[in-house]
């Protein structure tokens, strides 16, 4: 950078000092961020006395592998591990393509009921989960949904729905007027500048939702309980049920659980945080 | 185009009003707790051996369903709410059976149970929890839980302690332990109902059981002199140190009660289903565990030897009518076999059946505290109907940071049994 | 307009698009979230124990209840709380590891990842964990307190601090929502914006202050919204991590009513509190809008 040669040194300086002190707050904010999740990873490590003897912030006394392999070497596991990918990739796929067509004739067109139907995905923002539970399990009755895992594909995009429709008109609203213009002389019809100009513009947006939304799908644990019943149709939140007893439960064994359940959605952070990069946006302009 | 839309989608639910049931008939589908060992185990047993014995003849099959406490309570509210109730569950009695038997989700089994000689085999006391007005509504299964103190019989005889036998005894026992350092009580109050035993034997000890059925059916008051005293003792208690700090954020799901018992606190007052956990967890410590009853009021005219506790924990009730009721019964029936029993008591519980027995010290302790009560008070908060049960555990919560006076206390609860019986009166 | 008129067929070519492309998420949000909010406003009419299939009409008995109810207002109150500490803590720490990051691109994605993580545990080992760390005995706040001479502190025990103990819990749990929701905001901002700044000679911080903050004003408005939304219908950790207690002064209007709607048999009654709920934070949410809106305009 050229102008840095005519900057004092005391700016220097000063720079220097404050990145410092960035620096400082960061890596205070990362050990805040951390360190319970990495007493979550070494209670895991723990037996059962030493769960209930100490705090959740001791270190372990031995490496007790015990917990962690019993969980990997059960089929059960798996099987729960299984459909909550099943959920999770159905219920994301449908849920960013249902949001984004929803976003793109709120965020671009003009029409009467727009202000109506955006007001109405604000409000259903505002309902409680729970009262939704009894009339979503007559419906799972009814349709014979009830007790399989498809039934908390709907359930997990429908009420992802509000929030991701409200964010995603956000996004398209911020995307230039000028990129759809181009393609309009290009002979795109309305549809057309969907599929070839806005949806992949708005990478950022979706990524954000696949990230927030998969964690949720991924902890989904109201209607997994009150839609299934069978263990063969059960999903990973319920797999601590196995720990958990009428008057107690083991504590080390549930955190080695929430410890593996956790991994499939840092390696899913990892890769979509690539999409959440600046330049998008110019890289989109340029091309 | 609003309108079009709304009629679509009313053709849409209505589409899915096809007569469908989340149960099959030929299935008799049962829900416990059983989610993991080894109440697992336990609750396996009957559903195992009625599918091997009986489904054949009958035709029908068991499939259970366990689910975890909490959710257990939401998934059957649910179900019941949809007219989806399963055709066995599992309740603990008291108000809410009430409910179950008024809505016709829970069918009487009074002649069944005399068919089959059941009534022989369990314990009276325990059929009594499970009736109303004389009729049997459920089958107790699981253990006699009862609320007694547990303590570290070689800490006590090394610290020269004795048993209390008089709430004075355990005032002045607890003043010792203080003295010496010691926090007599381990408790951990977060969820509630643990320190509602403290208030519950109180009251048991002061004014004997009357006192919460007369309040229950109308007749008295939850503001009395009884309700005033446990109160006033455990606002005393608190201010002595004889529980732990932070009593009210410790959390019994984490045995943080039984750490502290484990690290040298004087005793715990808990249900006896703590005997499992502490032989499993620290066997060292079992070696050397002992129980005693909650200490007596000397001059009280009530009766002494009531216990608090529940003489079954678990009880199913059965939701089916004709042949498929009796069959349903029979597979509950197995939880009162001789293979049951042994069963059960293997794992460390003391069933409600009249032939139980233990070879362990401590539970041989606990059948003879059992057999020497006069009756049981079913804890208040399974007891009451569950809209007051819910306003006393967050009541007298309040006592163990001394934020509200007894008489409040006693006050909050009355308004809430006040409104419940104004809103079903009739 | 003449209905012949090439304006007139536009716009109803537009509005065709606009169904077309509405369609499926109205009508699962149909079935799945009108539906049981229209039977909930059904059953707050209604007595109602929510077991047995004895539903009588009640007429505005539980809403004139609702009106009276101190528990219910003082949980309002709470929620109230969660909402404005929420946005004052969780909006300026979201942003900063937002902008934070956007400066430090791809070599801060350690940053990146571990800061994540607290979104993604779930609530059972943030309770957990947390209740450790709030303990009285050896718990972190308790601790510092100590060694500056203070006494212990039971920060869930007590009435008067069991909220705000809570209330940090969760904004720890949701900050990182934010930072990835700003982090997309600026992902938005084209780097021919950046570039143009800093050849005017801007710093990074006057880039950050002048140019992106402005810019991202949008995103911040949908962030206060999806965040008052949030706190106003909140449950999980609460229900984890004290249950509405010690006594009441954690309860929440969402706790209150799964209260009264499955565990105390109150159906009717609970449902009447979802719809003051719903009806409370739609009012809510509309008027930040509305405001916010407003300030946009000036």
């Amino acid at each position: 950078m050229a102008y840095d040669g005519v900057q004092s040194k005391v700016t220097k300086r000063k720079k220097a000092v404050s990145w410092t002190i960035v620096m400082i707050l960061a890596v205070f904010w990362l050990l805040v961020a951390f360190v319970p999740f990495l007493f979550m990873v070494l209670t895991g490590f723990k037996q059962k006395l030493e769960v209930i003897m100490g705090t959740a912030f001791d270190f372990p006394e031995t490496f007790f592998t015990e917990n962690y392999i019993s969980i990997i070497t059960d089929p059960g596991f798996w099987n729960y591990f299984k459909n909550s990918v099943i959920v999770l990739v159905f219920a994301l796929c449908i849920l960013l393509m249902f949001c984004a067509f929803a976003a793109y004739p709120l965020s671009r067109f003009k029409f009467r009921l727009r202000n109506f139907i955006f007001l109405v995905i604000v409000a259903s923002m505002s309902i409680p989960i729970h009262v939704t539970m009894i009339p979503v399990f007559q419906m799972a009755v009814k349709t014979g949904l009830y007790d399989t895992v498809w039934v908390l594909i709907p359930t997990a995009v429908a009420f992802a729905l509000p929030m991701s429709v409200f964010i995603m008109t956000g996004f398209m609203e911020g995307i230039p007027k000028e990129l759809e213009e181009a393609a309009d002389i290009d002979g795109c019809g309305r549809y057309g500048r969907f599929f070839k100009v806005i949806f992949p513009l708005s990478t950022p947006g979706l990524s954000t939702l696949a990230i927030y939304n998969g964690v949720n799908i991924w902890n989904e644990f109201i209607f997994a309980f009150t839609l299934t019943q069978s263990e063969k149709n059960r999903t990973l939140p319920l797999a601590l049920w196995n720990y958990q007893g009428q008057y107690s439960s083991n504590t080390a064994m549930i955190m080695a659980c929430l410890t593996l359940s956790t991994v499939p959605m840092i390696i899913m952070f990892i890769i979509l945080q690539d999409k959440l990069i600046k330049g998008m946006m110019a890289g989109a302009v340029k091309g | 185009m609003k309108r079009k839309l709304f009629t679509a989608l009313t053709a849409c639910v209505m589409a899915g009003a096809l007569s469908c049931s989340a149960f099959a008939a030929e299935t008799i589908s049962f829900w416990h707790l059983g989610t993991d060992e080894p109440d697992k185990t336990m609750w396996n047993y009957a559903v195992e051996q009625y599918n091997t014995n009986d489904s054949e003849a009958s035709g029908y099959t068991v499939e259970q369903v366990a689910t975890v406490n909490d959710q257990y309570k939401s998934k059957l509210a649910v179900a019941m709410a949809s007219g989806e109730c399963p055709d066995m569950y599992i309740h603990w009695t008291g108000g809410p059976m009430v409910d179950y038997i008024n809505s016709g989700y829970a069918a009487d089994l009074t002649e069944l149970v005399d068919k089959y000689g059941l009534r022989d085999l369990y314990t009276e006391a325990s059929l009594a929890q499970a009736s109303v007005d004389g009729k049997i509504y459920a089958i107790p299964v699981k253990n006699n839980s009862i609320a007694v103190f547990f303590y570290d019989k070689a800490m006590w005889a090394d610290k020269g302690y004795e048993v209390p036998e008089t709430v004075d005894d355990l005032e002045a026992l607890c003043d010792q332990m203080v003295a010496d350092g010691i926090t007599p009580f381990a408790l951990a109050n977060q969820p509630q109902w643990t320190g509602s035993m403290y208030y519950m034997y109180l009251v048991a000890r002061h004014g004997g059981p009357e006192v919460i059925s007369a309040a229950y059916d109308g007749t008295g008051s939850l503001v009395n002199d009884s309700t005033i005293y446990a109160g006033t003792k455990i606002e005393e208690w608190v201010e002595k140190g004889y529980f732990p700090e932070g009593v009210n954020s410790l959390s019994p799901d984490n045995g943080d009660d039984r750490a502290l018992l484990y690290q040298g606190a004087g005793m715990m007052l808990q249900g006896t289903w703590q005997v499992g956990s502490i032989k499993e967890e620290n066997p060292d410590f079992y070696e050397n565990l002992g129980v005693f009853t909650f200490p007596t009021i000397a001059d009280s005219e009530a009766d002494q030897s009531v216990i608090v506790g529940t003489l079954g924990d678990n009880f199913i009730s059965i939701n089916a009518e004709g042949e498929k009721l009796e069959e349903a019964f029979k597979v509950a029936a197995y939880y009162s076999s001789e293979g049951f029993r042994e069963l059960t008591q293997s794992l460390g519980n003391i069933p409600p059946l009249q032939a139980a027995t233990s070879e362990e010290a401590v539970n041989q302790d606990l059948i003879t505290i059992l057999g020497e009560a006069s009756g049981v008070q079913l804890w208040w908060d399974q007891y009451l109907p569950s809209a007051v049960a819910d306003v006393h555990k967050t009541a007298t919560q309040k006592l163990f940071d001394c934020s509200e006076t007894p008489e409040a206390v006693a006050q909050e609860q009355q308004d809430a049994m006040d409104e419940y019986l104004a809103e079903n009166a009739g | 307009m003449n209905k012949n008129s090439l304006a007139y067929k536009k716009q109803k070519s537009v509005n065709l698009c606009a169904a077309v492309f509405l369609m499926p998420v109205i009508l699962l949000m149909a079935i799945f979230l009108f539906y049981p909010i229209v039977q909930t406003f059904i059953n707050s009419f209604m007595k109602w124990n929510g077991i047995s299939a004895d539903k009588t009409f009640n007429g505005l008995y539980n809403w004139s209840k609702l009106v009276r109810d101190t528990d219910f207002w003082r949980a309002f109150l709470n929620n109230v709380k969660i909402m404005v500490l929420s946005l004052i803590i969780q909006m300026p720490i979201g942003i900063l590891l937002a902008t934070f990051l956007d400066a430090g691109g791809k070599k801060f994605n350690i940053f990146k990842i571990l800061w994540f993580l607290p979104l993604l545990m779930s609530s059972v080992a943030v309770g957990y964990l947390f209740r450790y760390a709030l303990a009285t005995n050896g718990g972190i706040i308790s601790s510092i307190s100590q060694l500056f001479g203070g006494g212990k502190v039971d920060l869930l025990g007590n009435q008067s601090t069991a909220l705000y103990a809570v209330i940090m819990v969760v904004c720890w749990q949701f900050v990182p929502f934010y930072m990835v929701y700003y982090m997309a905001g600026y992902s938005s901002i084209s780097s021919d914006v950046y570039e143009a700044a800093i050849i005017d000679g801007a710093t990074r911080s006057q880039y950050v202050m002048r140019v992106a903050l402005p810019l991202l004003v949008p995103t911040i408005k949908s962030a206060v919204i999806m965040s008052v939304t949030g706190s106003l219908k909140y449950f999980d950790l609460v229900y984890v991590m004290t249950g509405g207690g010690p006594g009441t002064s954690t309860e929440l209007m969402a706790t209150y009513m799964y209260k009264n709607s499955f565990v105390t048999f109150n159906m009717g009654y609970g449902s009447a509190i979802a719809g003051g709920m719903f009806i409370l934070i739609t009012l809510v949410a509309a008027t930040i809008m509305r405001l916010m809106n407003r300030g946009g305009d000036d």
